[in-house]
């Protein structure tokens, strides 16, 4: 079959001892960063952006690849050892995690959160296998307006419908759309917004923006607000789960896979929401909802974590397959992409099939390596929890600057890092949202492209986004994604309201 | 109700970069060719959706605040020295990084920043020991980064000579 011919490359790419090198580096650093409080997946793979310069393409996405699912691994040892809550992903492990670590069980909640993220995230690595093709296949007849309302739903569930306020996400949207601006216009040639500096052609480095709102905003967080917060750590206890415990976590597991790989395969920003569904169902199925909030339960943590791995490993398909990133890391991987001048989308397994079959085999190894990586040598992580903050933040700001200085050898661009870490500070402070920011800022000029081709295809007419029936169909959904949750708050209102 | 002055002020901010960006796309050519819109249609739009979100955040903030918003997390009031110390780690390196090369620049940033965050925690030691012992772990972290990428992956950093090592 044409499809295990396929893997079948990939996993001789993938294998080559150079690739297999940096699959282990791009793991080991994914659950270095995942454990390390202040610095994340997004931030990592932003930082490594450089060596775009010069690592040949499939080595260094299968590099990213690992930071990316290497980071889940390494968030749920932070999140059950440490009493803070750490990423949205992981936060919803920490609250059974953390209780069954202080029930001194801290040892089986780490086992069964790296092998239910080995399970999930391999049983969706073979459903991306399966169906990353056929999606790239029917993707191949969208056209325009298709794409462009595609990118637009994106744009409204990372805004407005994740994250607490309308108004502050579809801001932060804005904000990233704007410097998406900046730089040469995709259709007509046109330079807009860069005030004649020749570096501003190419419009802002992803480098900048990402490092800047993440790494830099979060230091200079840390220190004007977080300094008298002390972390306490809870004991580790051997890794190991009894007969019971396996019992108990093996259906979690794979109903918390059955609820993430579909929330990451549509454009609904990440794993906040599967993880708490997933959550959610373990609490009420559970035979033994005496545990849950008390001594900790262990579905509390194996469903949470398999759902985030499953939900992560399949944001790859509207990566892959439609170019369109859904979170913060997806986002900057597709940045990575643009940087070799790959395109991401249906042609992607035509054109680049070597790259992405490297990539999906990458992902069986990576899993692989990961549990290995995280169950013996947990320990050797559980160290890094010791660093104290003062030198890790200090520390993260040298690895800020050598991504942003490495991309462009611009000394100014580290004043201009400064800058974006003082608005990702406010923004942080005010709670606005910021995977918006980064994803408007790099699916914005691709939507307007789509839209111009679009409209030229219609002659001018925006009814162009009517005439054609899946087009059509998604306008529908983009509308039902902004009014339903409105209606459905209204609704509640009402009922409250006449029940009082 | 009680209105919010910095809040006012991120809204107010809002509607000033909106009002940059509807200035510089006046002149942006709306040459539309077949496409019925041009080249300014969107810079036109962000400037239109920023405006509005501005307004409705000002008037969030005169009316009471941001809603619905939970506490911000951390501390109510910032700890600005520390601030300031971490600020100019960052600038000193900005301007510093081309003449005195990546391994110093980013050495010195380290030990700047980690005066800001001890600032933080109360425990700023100002001791010559203490910088020196700083001065050593920031070199310990830049130093092989910096090898890293200048000899392993051939991107260029600035060095202080023109060895490759330091």
């Amino acid at each position: 079959m044409d499809l295990w011919n396929n893997l079948l490359q990939g996993f001789l790419t993938a294998g080559t001892p150079i690739n297999l090198l940096w699959a282990l580096v791009g793991c080991t650093i994914g659950t270095a960063v995942g454990v390390l409080p202040g610095i994340g997946p997004a931030t990592a793979v932003a930082m490594l952006l450089p060596i775009t310069l010069k690592v040949e393409p499939t080595a260094s996405m299968i590099f990213f690849a690992g930071i990316y699912y290497g980071a889940m691994y390494g968030g749920s040892t932070t999140s059950i050892l440490l009493n803070t809550p750490g990423e949205a992903g992981s936060m919803v492990t920490a609250l059974e995690g953390n209780k069954m670590a202080k029930s001194g069980r801290a040892g089986a909640a780490l086992a069964t959160a790296a092998i239910g993220s080995f399970v999930a995230g391999t049983i969706a690595t073979v459903l991306v296998t399966l169906f990353a093709p056929l999606v790239a296949e029917y993707a191949i007849k969208l056209g325009p307006p298709e794409y462009f309302l595609l990118m637009v739903l994106a744009f409204c569930t990372v805004s407005a419908v994740l994250g607490q306020s309308t108004l502050r996400g579809l801001t932060a949207l804005g904000i990233g759309l704007a410097m998406g601006l900046v730089g040469i216009d995709q259709i007509s040639g046109q330079a807009r917004y860069t005030g004649g500096v020749p570096e501003l052609m190419d419009g802002l480095e992803v480098v900048l923006i990402a490092v800047g709102l993440f790494a830099v905003a979060e230091a200079l967080y840390a220190v004007l607000y977080q300094g008298k917060e002390s972390e306490t750590q809870n004991k580790m206890s051997s890794v190991h789960m009894t007969r019971e415990e396996w019992r108990r976590s093996w259906p979690a597991w794979l109903r918390a896979t059955a609820i993430g790989f579909p929330f990451g395969c549509i454009p609904a920003g990440g794993s906040e929401i599967p993880t708490f569904l997933s959550y959610g169902t373990e609490k009420k199925l559970s035979k033994h909802p005496q545990e849950f909030g008390t001594v900790g339960a262990i579905e509390g943590v194996a469903g949470p974590e398999a759902a985030n791995n499953a939900a992560i490993t399949a944001t790859l398909i509207p990566l892959l397959t439609l170019g369109i990133p859904t979170s913060n890391t997806t986002a900057i991987l597709l940045g990575a992409f643009q940087n070799y001048g790959i395109q991401p989308g249906p042609q992607l397994f035509d054109k680049n099939a070597a790259l992405v079959w490297a990539l999906i085999a990458s992902l069986y190894i990576g899993n692989v390596m990961l549990l290995i990586l995280n169950l013996p040598l947990v320990g050797l992580w559980v160290k890094l929890l010791k660093i104290p903050k003062p030198p890790l933040y200090a520390g993260i700001l040298i690895f800020a600057t050598v991504g942003v200085y490495g991309m462009r050898q611009s000394a100014f661009d580290l004043v201009l890092l400064y800058a974006i870490g003082l608005l990702g500070v406010v923004m942080r402070r005010f709670s606005f949202p910021t995977a918006p920011v980064v994803v408007g800022m790099i699916l914005g000029p691709l939507a307007e492209a789509q839209m111009r081709n679009a409209l030229s295809i219609g002659e001018g007419h925006w009814g162009v986004f009517l005439q054609r029936p899946v087009s059509a169909l998604l306008l529908v959904v983009v509308l039902a994604v902004l009014v339903l949750p409105r209606l459905m708050a209204w609704w509640k209102g009402r009922r409250a309201l006449s029940a009082a | 109700m009680r209105a919010v002055p910095t809040q006012a002020l991120i809204g107010a901010g809002v509607m000033l970069g909106a009002a940059g960006l509807a200035f510089g796309a006046v002149g942006i050519s709306s040459d539309a060719g077949y496409a019925g819109v041009g080249p300014n249609f969107l810079p036109w739009l962000v400037a239109g959706l920023l405006g509005l979100c501005g307004l409705f955040l000002l008037r969030q903030a005169l009316t009471g605040g941001f809603r619905p918003m939970d506490e911000a997390e951390g501390a109510e009031h910032g700890h600005w020295p520390g601030f300031v110390w971490v600020s100019a780690g960052l600038l000193a390196n900005a301007a510093l990084i081309t003449s005195a090369g990546f391994i110093l620049s980013c050495a010195l940033c380290f030990v700047l920043a980690v005066r800001g965050f001890r600032a933080a925690e109360d425990r700023l030691d100002l001791g010559l020991k203490a910088w020196l012992v700083d001065a050593l772990v920031g070199m310990a972290i830049s130093a092989p980064v910096y090898w890293m990428f200048t000899k392993a992956l051939a991107i260029s950093l600035p060095g202080l000579t023109q060895t490759g090592w330091l």
